[in-house]
C-alpha cells in the first residue's frame, strides 16, 4: 500500500510572502499501478513527487511507502531519500557525466546499505537492466557519448536496477523531441506493465498523462482538482479548471431554468435554452458552465433540429490542421472553436450552426 | 542512522563555525584592543586614549592623504594602462591577445616585494641604472626621475597590478554587444552621442567596481610602502600600523585604532564594488547570446597597435624582471647595458642555495603554502556547498563570511591574528599555525570563488540522484561531487598555494625566530644590507618556480577536457561572489 495523507509544504522566498506549494494533498495508489500527476507549472506537483522521494521535507502531513511510514510530521518520522529505497529519473536524466553507462547503473547497487552485492551479481543485474530498456552492449561507453532519449533509457535503468519499490518520474520526457517522446512513451508503458512496479509520474503535458495513466490526479494551485482514470478525467470534468487544462474546451454561461427531457437539465443561455447533463440536482436559477469538447461539435448550414444544442454564427477563421480542421465561429456575445473533418468545407464568413449534442455536454455550478 | 553519519552531517556547520571563527575574532579583537589600555598585558581598561594617540595632530591628515592619494593615483593609472590593455585586445584586431592574457596572468606570480625591489634598481636617484642611462643619454648632473617618491610608489604599484584591471575589464568590453551600438545608430544617434548614451553606460558598473577594487588593493598594499616609501619617508596606513606593533614599547592600542579606520575605508568601498558587481552582472544578462564581436580594424595600425601594448608590458614587467635577472649573476652592483658580462658568476645563487635560512623558509613557505591550499579547497567547497544547496537561511552569512575578508588588508589580517594568540590561551603564537590561520582568513574568498563556480555548474539532481540511489551524503560527496569538481579545486589550491607563498603583509606580523617564511627573509635580507646580488638571486629563485606553477596551472586549464569550467581570470582576480542561485523547485 501506497498512501500520501493532507501533506502540506511551503516555501518562503527571500522577501517574499509564503508559498503554500502544498496544500493538503492526499491521495493512495494500489501496487503495481501508474499515477500520474498533472498539473501546470507551479501546481505543486513535483514538490509533492520531491515530497515522495525524501528529497523535500514536508511541513505536515504522512507518506506511506510498501506499508512502511517514510514521513509522519506529528510523529517526527522522516526517512531521507537514500533509505527509501526508491528509483527516480529525473528532469534533465541527473546522468553522472564523469562515469561509464556500466558505473551508472551499478550506483545504486554499489552504495546499497540493505544488502551487500556481489561483482557477478552486480554485473548480472546491470545488463538485465540495461537489455530491459534496450542499451545492452553499451556498458562501456562514457554516459556523456549517448545522445538524449539513450541517456533517457539509461536513467531509467539506475531507476531500476535495485528492484525499488516505487518508481518516480518527474517529467522524463520533456527534453525529447516530439517524435522520440511518442516512442519512449509507448515503451514506458510496457515496461512498466512489464515489470509491474508502482510508478507516479509527473507532467504537465495532458497527453502523455492520458496515453501513460492507470489514473490521473490533476493539481490545480497545491490541491487535486480531480482524479481519476484518464476516462473519467477526459469525459467528466468536474470543473472548468480541469476540462479547460485536459484537451480544450468551449464553455457557456448560463443559469438553471428547470428540468429538461432524459433527466437533463435545461438551461436558459443567450443562444436559447440548451439541455445538458448533471451529475447532482441543480436549483432552478443556479448560474452554471456548460463545457463542450471542440471535437464534439458539429457544423451545418442548415439548422440541424431542435434536439440539440444550437448556437448560430459565422465562421471567423479557420485553421488547416491536415488530419482535422479547427473553425472558429463567431457568434453573438463571443466565439466557439469546433473542430472538424476535414472533408467539412465552410468559407470564412459562412453563416453557419454549430449543434451540440446535449449527451456530450459537461455541466457544473459556476 | 549510525555515529559515523551523525558525524558527517556535523562537518558543515564545523566548517561554517571555522570560517565565522576567523573572520569574526580578528575584527573582534581589533575593537577589544582598540578601546582598551593594554589588551595584550591583560590591562582592559576601556579608554579611549588609543584614539586620541592615533588621530589627534596632523600626522593624521598627512596619512590620511598619503593613502588616499597613493590609492587614488594606483587605480588611476592601472585604469588607463589595464583599461588600453583590454580595449586593444577585445575590440580591435591587433595580434597578440593570447600572449598579453597568458602574461597578464603571469603577474600572478610575482610577489610585490622583488617588484618594488626591481624598481629600486632602476630607479633609485643613487644606484638605478635608469636614471644612469638617462644621465648620460641627455647630460644631466642629477637623477631625474626618484623612486623614493609618491609618484615611484603609485609606478612600482601600478606596474605590477594594471594586468588584473585588464584581466577584469575585458569579460565586460567583450560582452558588449555591438548591437546595442548599432541599434543606437539605427535610431539616428551620432557617434557621440551613443558613446555618451549607450557605449559608457553599459561599461560604467564594470570600470567602476574595478577602480573600487584596485584602490582596496592599493591602500592595502604593504610590500611597496615598506620598501620604497619608508625611506622616502611617506608613510601609509599599512606602514604605520605595522610600525606601532614593533619596537621596545609596541602600542597595540594605536595600531587598532589605525586599523579600524583602514578598515572601515576599505569595508565601504567593498560595500560599493560589491553592489557594482551585481549591476554589472544585471547589464551582463541583457546582452544577447551567440553575438559575434564587432571588433574594430585598425589596418595598417594592426602591428603599432599591438607593438605599443607589448612595449607597455616589456617596461612594466620586463623591465624589473630582467634588472632582477641580470643583478643576480653579479657580486657588485651592475647595472644591465653598461656593465660588461665579464664578471657574471653563479655565485650568488650558490650563496643563497646553500644559505641555511633560505632553505628553512623554502620548507616553511611550501609546507604552510599546501597546508592552507588544502584547508582552503576544503572549507570554502563545504561552505559553498551549503549556501548553494541546503536550504538554510543562514546562506547568506556564508557567502558573506567567505567574501569579507576581501575588504581586510593583510597587516589587518596580520595585527588582529597576532593579538588574538597573543591573549588567547592557544599555544600557536610565534609557530607556523598562526601563519596558517593568516593565510586561511585571507584567501578565503578566492578558494571560494572557485568552488561556488564549480558547483553552480553541477546540476542539482545529479546529487539527488545518487541520494534517491541510497548514497549518504559523504558517498555523494566522494563519488559525485569530488570526481566532478576534482580540476576546478586542482585550480582553486594552485592559485592559493601562489598567493600564499607571496604573502608578505601579514607574515611580517607573524614570523618567529623558528618561522621564516620566503617574504620576511628577502625583507629581511634587502634591509639588512645583504648583497645586491645575493637579493636578486633570492628573488629569482622565488619568481622562476612560482611563474612555473602558474604556467602550468593556466596549460592545465586551457589544454586538460573538462566539464565544469574554471571561474574566468576576471572573476578570480575580483573574488566575485556569485549569487547563491538556490533553484527552488517547481
Amino acid at each position: 500500500m501506497f498512501a500520501v495523507e493532507n501533506l502540506r509544504k511551503s516555501y518562503r522566498a527571500a522577501g517574499h510572502a509564503e508559498v503554500r506549494a502544498v496544500d493538503g494533498i492526499g491521495f493512495g495508489i494500489a501496487s503495481g499501478r501508474f499515477l500520474t500527476l498533472l498539473g501546470p507549472s507551479g501546481c505543486g506537483k513535483t514538490t509533492t513527487l520531491r515530497c515522495l522521494a525524501g528529497l523535500e521535507r514536508p511541513d505536515a502531513g504522512r507518506i506511506v511507502l510498501d506499508d512502511t511510514v517514510v514521513f509522519d510530521a506529528a510523529a517526527g518520522v522522516f526517512v531521507p531519500a537514500s533509505e527509501r529505497g526508491i528509483g527516480m529519473v529525473f528532469q534533465s536524466y541527473a546522468i553522472w557525466p564523469h562515469m561509464t553507462v556500466f558505473e551508472n547503473v551499478a550506483f545504486p547497487l554499489r552504495v546499497a546499505r540493505r544488502r551487500r552485492y556481489g561483482r557477478a551479481e552486480i554485473d548480472r543485474r546491470v545488463s538485465e537492466a540495461l537489455d530491459l530498456v534496450q542499451l545492452g552492449g553499451y556498458e562501456g561507453r562514457p554516459a556523456t557519448a549517448l545522445s538524449g532519449g539513450q541517456q533517457q533509457r539509461l536513467a531509467l535503468a539506475r531507476g531500476i536496477v535495485h528492484e525499488p519499490k516505487m518508481l518516480l518520474l518527474d517529467e522524463p520526457l520533456s527534453n525529447l523531441d516530439a517524435k522520440l517522446r511518442e516512442q519512449m512513451r509507448i515503451e514506458l508503458k510496457r515496461l512498466q506493465a512489464r515489470l509491474g512496479i508502482t510508478t507516479v509520474y509527473v507532467t504537465h503535458d495532458q497527453s502523455e498523462a492520458l496515453a501513460l495513466s492507470d489514473e490521473i490526479a490533476v493539481f490545480e494551485a497545491g490541491c487535486i482538482a480531480q482524479r481519476g482514470s484518464p476516462q473519467e478525467i477526459y469525459r467528466a470534468p468536474k470543473s472548468r479548471f480541469v476540462a479547460d487544462f485536459i484537451g480544450s474546451a468551449n464553455f457557456i454561461d448560463g443559469a438553471a431554468s428547470g428540468p429538461g427531457r432524459d433527466g437533463l437539465v435545461a438551461i436558459a443561455t443567450p443562444h436559447g435554452s440548451f439541455l445538458c447533463p448533471f451529475a447532482a440536482a441543480v436549483e432552478p436559477g443556479t448560474p452554471v458552465l456548460i463545457a463542450a469538447r471542440p471535437e464534439d461539435l458539429v457544423l451545418t448550414s442548415r439548422h440541424p433540429g431542435a434536439d440539440l444544442n444550437v448556437m448560430t454564427g459565422k465562421i471567423a477563421y479557420r485553421v488547416f490542421l491536415g488530419e482535422l480542421i479547427d473553425y472558429i465561429v463567431e457568434h453573438g456575445t463571443g466565439e466557439i472553436r469546433v473542430r472538424a473533418q476535414p472533408d467539412c468545407e465552410f468559407a470564412v464568413g459562412e453563416a453557419v450552426h454549430v449543434a451540440i449534442p446535449p449527451q456530450k455536454c459537461v455541466g457544473f455550478r459556476r | 542512522m549510525g555515529g559515523r553519519a551523525r558525524i558527517a552531517n556535523l562537518v558543515p556547520w564545523i566548517c561554517v563555525a571555522v570560517a565565522l571563527w576567523l573572520v569574526i575574532v580578528p575584527v573582534g579583537a581589533l575593537l577589544y584592543a582598540a578601546f582598551t589600555t593594554d589588551a595584550v598585558l591583560g590591562d582592559s581598561t576601556p579608554t579611549l586614549d588609543n584614539f586620541a594617540d592615533a588621530y589627534a595632530g596632523w600626522h593624521i591628515l598627512r596619512l590620511l592623504g598619503n593613502s588616499l592619494v597613493y590609492a587614488v593615483g594606483t587605480a588611476a593609472v592601472t585604469l588607463v594602462m589595464g583599461g588600453v590593455v583590454a580595449w586593444v585586445v577585445e575590440r580591435t584586431d591587433a595580434p597578440g591577445g593570447a600572449l598579453f592574457h597568458v602574461l597578464a596572468l603571469m603577474s600572478f606570480a610575482i610577489p610585490g616585494l622583488l617588484m618594488a625591489m626591481a624598481w629600486i634598481f632602476v630607479f633609485s636617484p643613487n644606484i638605478g641604472w635608469g636614471n644612469a642611462v638617462l644621465k648620460s643619454t641627455f647630460g644631466l648632473a642629477n637623477a631625474p626621475l626618484n623612486i623614493y617618491s609618491m609618484g615611484g610608489m603609485i609606478w612600482a604599484l601600478s606596474s605590477h597590478y594594471f594586468p588584473l584591471v585588464y584581466l577584469a575589464l575585458g569579460p565586460a568590453l567583450r560582452a558588449l554587444d555591438t548591437r546595442m551600438e548599432e541599434a543606437g545608430q539605427v535610431s539616428g544617434g551620432s557617434a557621440w552621442q551613443i558613446l555618451a548614451r549607450i557605449t559608457f553606460p553599459l561599461l560604467r558598473p564594470a570600470l567602476w567596481s574595478t577602480v573600487l577594487l584596485v584602490f582596496v588593493m592599493g591602500i592595502s598594499s604593504y610590500e611597496v610602502p615598506r620598501l620604497i616609501g619608508r625611506p622616502a619617508r611617506i608613510d601609509v596606513f599599512t606602514t604605520k600600523i605595522q610600525e606601532a606593533t614593533q619596537g621596545g614599547a609596541p602600542e597595540f592600542g594605536v595600531a587598532s585604532a589605525l586599523a579600524l579606520a583602514l578598515l572601515a575605508i576599505c569595508l565601504v568601498a567593498v560595500y560599493i564594488y560589491r553592489s557594482g558587481v551585481q549591476n554589472a552582472e544585471s547589464y551582463a544578462t541583457v546582452t544577447g547570446k551567440g553575438y559575434v564581436p564587432n571588433v574594430l580594424a585598425l589596418g595598417r595600425w594592426r602591428w603599432p597597435v599591438a607593438l605599443a601594448v607589448g612595449l607597455m608590458f616589456a617596461v612594466a614587467l620586463g623591465l624589473p624582471l630582467a634588472t632582477l635577472l641580470w643583478q643576480s649573476c653579479f657580486a657588485n652592483l651592475a647595472p644591465p647595458l653598461f656593465s660588461s658580462t665579464s664578471g657574471a658568476t653563479l655565485a650568488n645563487y650558490e650563496y643563497i642555495l646553500t644559505y641555511p635560512i633560505f632553505l628553512g623558509a623554502v620548507r616553511t613557505s611550501v609546507l604552510l603554502a599546501a597546508m592552507a591550499a588544502t584547508a582552503i579547497v576544503g572549507l570554502t567547497l563545504v561552505m559553498a556547498w551549503i549556501a548553494q544547496r541546503s536550504q538554510t537561511s543562514l546562506a547568506w552569512l556564508i557567502d558573506a563570511l567567505a567574501f569579507v575578508p576581501i575588504a581586510i588588508p593583510g597587516v589587518i589580517v596580520g595585527a588582529s591574528i597576532l593579538l588574538t594568540y597573543l591573549v588567547l590561551p592557544v599555544g600557536i603564537y610565534n609557530t607556523i599555525w598562526i601563519l596558517l590561520v593568516a593565510y586561511v582568513t585571507l584567501y578565503l574568498p578566492y578558494g571560494m570563488r572557485f568552488a561556488s563556480s564549480g558547483l553552480t555548474q553541477i546540476h542539482r539532481e545529479l546529487e539527488e540522484a545518487g541520494a534517491v540511489a541510497g548514497a549518504r551524503l559523504a558517498q555523494i560527496f566522494r563519488r559525485i561531487l569530488l570526481p566532478l569538481l576534482a580540476p576546478v579545486l586542482l585550480s582553486a589550491w594552485i592559485y592559493v598555494f601562489v598567493l600564499s607563498v607571496r604573502e608578505l603583509g601579514a607574515s611580517v606580523f607573524l614570523v618567529g625566530p623558528g618561522t621564516h617564511v620566503l617574504g620576511t627573509i628577502s625583507l629581511t635580507m634587502w634591509e639588512e644590507g645583504g648583497s645586491y646580488g645575493a637579493v636578486s638571486a633570492l628573488g629569482i629563485l622565488q619568481i622562476v618556480p612560482l611563474l612555473c606553477i602558474v604556467a602550468a596551472l593556466r596549460w592545465l586549464e586551457t589544454r586538460v577536457h573538462r566539464r565544469i569550467a574554471p571561474p574566468r581570470a576576471a572573476d578570480i582576480v575580483q573574488a566575485a561572489p556569485p549569487a547563491s542561485a538556490r533553484a527552488q523547485a517547481a
